[in-house]
């Protein structure tokens, strides 16, 4: 296991509620994790405890631990946490220091004592997946919002950690430069040597890629499983405030109604909505 | 990460600039073959030197080279302009106090210009601080006209400043950016709500962009927590220690090889440097009484030699 | 916005248990100061330009208020942004810049002992704070970073001694009366934000 989680709890400094309640997860090495759910229930405490923000950065009360690779992140140093868990922040500027875009991408590699040949190796490797060679010499606070989060991106790959958490990383940018965010987790995940968690709203996208889906409510884990059975009751996602993709509440309603088998697989694209369509019309006799 | 340029570049048409938070700077420029050490050694001598010369003469010329450099260097002199209001008004105060606040020394020769009475040494003392200021002023106006951010970082690396004093000028010329850039911000949004600060009195103006500055330091506040949260994702502490304990290696700052150019020039300017500041303190050569101005002044004004 | 409560000793008092230490919380707020402190003092000195004793210098509110909150990172703060913003102004050379540190740290860590030693609370909640900020925060630091310019300026020769109570008072009163109302502004109104904030220091350095 990457990343064993038992019995976290946390409250914030200055607040009277516990923002994470008995939180027990173990996340396999090279699994890529969705984390959903509507805002203010925990997802972002929940990756700042595994990255070792809380409870190295925040003040507050801590329970309970939080493992990575078998070593107690609380009791861990920056240098050593950076190296193994990378974090990519939802507001790109907010995790900018350096005058250009080659600066940001080694100050994290200098951190790790890296010597010059493996910075530049790794400078170039980073630019390279994330496209943007051409912007290295560039002012970070001079390129667009997708751009932007894909100078972030290259940072945290640059240092190569074992772990790559991504908290909401397209909440702040267009939609074209969301695309290239994907491609980007896309070929992350294909080459299998991360372990992916990645805080999305934008689940359409996000459940092809994710090999478990976790549901954040009030704290608490309210659902953990599979994209397939993670939509099974749409009902219980949408009580708890979850956007479903359209095309599963209808693949849903589908089924409910007996146009489709009651083990139909619920569509999470449209294209499997259209499949899933011509199926049920088939079905009643009618034409695709 | 220097800019060659070429001949057609350096004899071609004015270079296009790039704003950077000091000012502008030229896209293309002769100092740019230079590493950043070495024009932050340029600057230490043009900027300091002043301070040994008393001969406004010597300090005119100084600011006529820096002027000179800024042109080869292919900086926009139009830019200057903003500087203007500094030094007309510099020299209004400075004249106006020696007139006003001359002192008292019976060595002082008063000179009768029917409304006032003025004296000659306080005065040209004055005239002279004023010249040893504006080429230091210069020095620095022609600093900050060739380097970007980066470079001046690189140079103040290159000598050795420790990394977390480099970083935190980096982020300090980087604050000052976002700062400026939260007010602007700040004022389109009311703009766009309708407020029209030029039907505002100076009073009420003032009054408005000091509140501006409540919204600016609660942003600062978060920012503060954003960017500590940032450095510690990629591994930086407070003592600076990395990985393996090791030395930490500056990658940026290892693009900018020195070349035989950057030494001769180094020496040159250091040499110029100690020789100037030699020959003025220990042998008075640029004493304001070997002024050939102020010689001829005396002679003109029937004042005998100090 | 916290509300005013009785005790002002509790700003300054560290709980029982509590363990305070500098952090890069602190680093980072003393980059960002320098920052503030930079734009604050180069607009104070371009809106009316004199010269190297500024009529109107704004930059010295920033000192005192950046130390009062956040100790010797806001007093360092204090002693390095003049260097920038004299320089991008131009109301005074680099050498000269760097003559004013220990005026600059003291205009800054006055304040911040004035505070800690009296117990006023930053956010100005009784007349005794309010003396104390008049008092410390700004005609003391203003006195002794004008008596300590002025004299770096004789020295330099870049004016007669004759000239220098002319330069200390222009100094003085330039800088005194934009911190009395830009710093009471501005420590009146987010004080209770920055004593909530890690960065916030009780004692000097956490």
């Amino acid at each position: 296991m990457s990343i064993t989680i038992e019995n976290l709890e946390w409250k914030y400094e200055h607040t009277t509620e516990f923002a994470l309640r008995g939180i027990n997860l173990e996340i396999p090495e090279n699994s890529f994790l969705g984390v959903v759910g509507p805002n203010e229930q925990g997802k972002t405490t929940l990756v700042s405890a595994i990255s070792g923000l809380i409870p190295h950065s925040f003040n507050g009360i801590y329970r309970g631990s939080v493992k990575v690779f078998g070593e107690e992140v609380k009791d861990a140093e920056a240098v050593h946490l950076a190296s193994q868990v990378g974090l990519v922040f939802s507001d790109p500027e907010s995790q900018f220091t350096a005058m250009t875009v080659e600066e940001e991408l080694v100050f994290g590699m200098e951190n790790l004592g890296y010597d010059y040949a493996k910075i530049k190796e790794r400078l170039e490797w980073a630019a390279d997946i994330t496209m943007i060679s051409s912007l290295l010499d560039k002012s970070p606070y001079d390129i667009s919002g997708g751009q932007k989060q894909r100078v972030a991106i290259a940072c945290v790959l640059a240092m190569n950690p074992r772990i790559i958490i991504l908290d909401e990383p397209t909440s702040m940018i267009d939609p074209l430069g969301k695309q290239f965010i994907f491609d980007i987790l896309r070929n992350l995940k294909e080459a299998g040597r991360h372990t992916l968690i990645v805080v999305e709203h934008n689940i359409e996208q996000l459940a092809p890629l994710a090999d478990q889906l976790l549901l954040m409510h009030e704290g608490e884990i309210a659902k953990l499983a599979p994209p397939d059975e993670f939509f099974e009751d749409t009902d219980f996602l949408l009580e708890r405030g979850l956007y479903v993709p359209e095309v599963t509440v209808f693949g849903h309603w589908l089924r409910k109604t007996g146009k489709l088998p009651p083990a139909q697989k619920l569509p999470r694209s449209l294209d499997d909505a259209v499949s899933l369509t011509r199926t049920a019309l088939q079905a009643k006799g009618g034409t695709a | 990460m220097t800019t060659t340029t070429t001949t057609a570049e350096m004899t071609g048409a004015p270079a296009r600039r790039q704003k950077t938070l000091l000012g502008y700077v030229p896209n293309v420029s002769p100092f740019y073959n230079f590493h950043p050490v070495t024009r932050l050694i340029l600057f230490l001598t043009l900027g300091v030197v002043p301070l040994f010369i008393y001969i406004p003469e010597v300090n005119m010329f100084l600011i006529i080279l820096n002027l000179i450099l800024l042109k080869w260097g292919r900086v926009d002199l139009s830019r200057l302009r903003i500087y203007l209001p500094v030094i007309v008004t510099v020299a209004i105060f400075m004249g106006t106090v020696v007139v006003l606040a001359p002192g008292e020394d019976p060595s002082f020769t008063p000179i009768d210009l029917g409304w006032v009475t003025i004296y000659y040494q306080p005065v040209f003392f004055t005239f002279a601080a004023y010249w040893r200021l504006i080429a230091m002023l210069f020095g620095t106006i022609l600093y900050f006209s060739i380097n970007r951010e980066r470079d001046i970082l690189v140079g103040l690396r290159s000598l050795r400043l420790p990394f977390i004093a480099s970083y935190v000028i980096g982020l300090s010329i980087r604050a000052a950016g976002m700062f400026m850039e939260d007010f602007r911000i700040i004022r389109e949004a009311e703009l766009a709500r309708g407020l029209d600060t030029s039907a505002m009195k100076f009073r009420d103006q003032v009054k408005l962009y000091m509140m501006y500055l409540i919204p600016l330091f609660s942003i600062s506040l978060r920012r503060a927590d954003e960017i500590s949260n940032a450095l510690f994702a990629r591994g930086y502490n407070i003592s600076g220690k990395v990985a393996g304990g090791g030395e930490r290696l500056d990658y940026i700052r290892s693009l900018y090889p020195m070349t035989r150019t950057d030494w001769i020039a180094i020496i040159l300017l250091v040499t110029i440097f100690v020789i100037i500041g030699i020959a003025q303190m220990g042998f008075g050569v640029f004493a304001i009484t070997n002024s050939p101005l102020e010689q001829f002044m005396r002679q003109w004004l029937n004042i005998p030699p100090a | 916005m916290a509300t005013a409560t009785a005790n002002t000793e509790n700003v300054w008092a560290l709980e029982e248990g509590e363990v305070r230490k500098p952090g890069i919380v602190h680093v980072v707020m003393l980059a960002l100061f320098t920052g503030i402190g930079i734009v604050v003092g180069t607009f104070g000195s371009l809106a009316v330009p004199i010269g190297f004793v500024s009529a109107f210098w704004p930059g010295q509110a920033v000192q005192s208020i950046g130390a009062v909150w956040f100790g010797w990172w806001g007093g360092i703060a204090a002693a390095l942004f003049p260097l920038l913003s004299n320089s991008l102004s131009g109301s005074a050379p680099l050498p000269v810049s760097i003559a004013y540190l220990p005026g600059n740290l003291l205009q800054g860590m006055v304040a911040a002992w004035a505070f800690r030693y009296f117990k006023a609370h930053p956010a100005l909640q009784t007349s005794k704070d309010w003396g104390i900020w008049i008092l410390w925060g700004a005609i003391v630091p203003n006195a002794i970073g004008a008596a300590w310019g002025s004299t770096m300026l004789v020295g330099f020769g870049l004016i007669t001694q004759a000239a220098q109570f002319t330069t200390f008072l222009g100094w003085f009163i330039g800088n005194t009366i934009p911190t009395i109302i830009l710093g009471s502004i501005v420590l009146k109104y987010v004080s209770p934000l920055v004593i909530r904030s890690k960065a916030f220091c009780k004692e000097y350095w956490a």
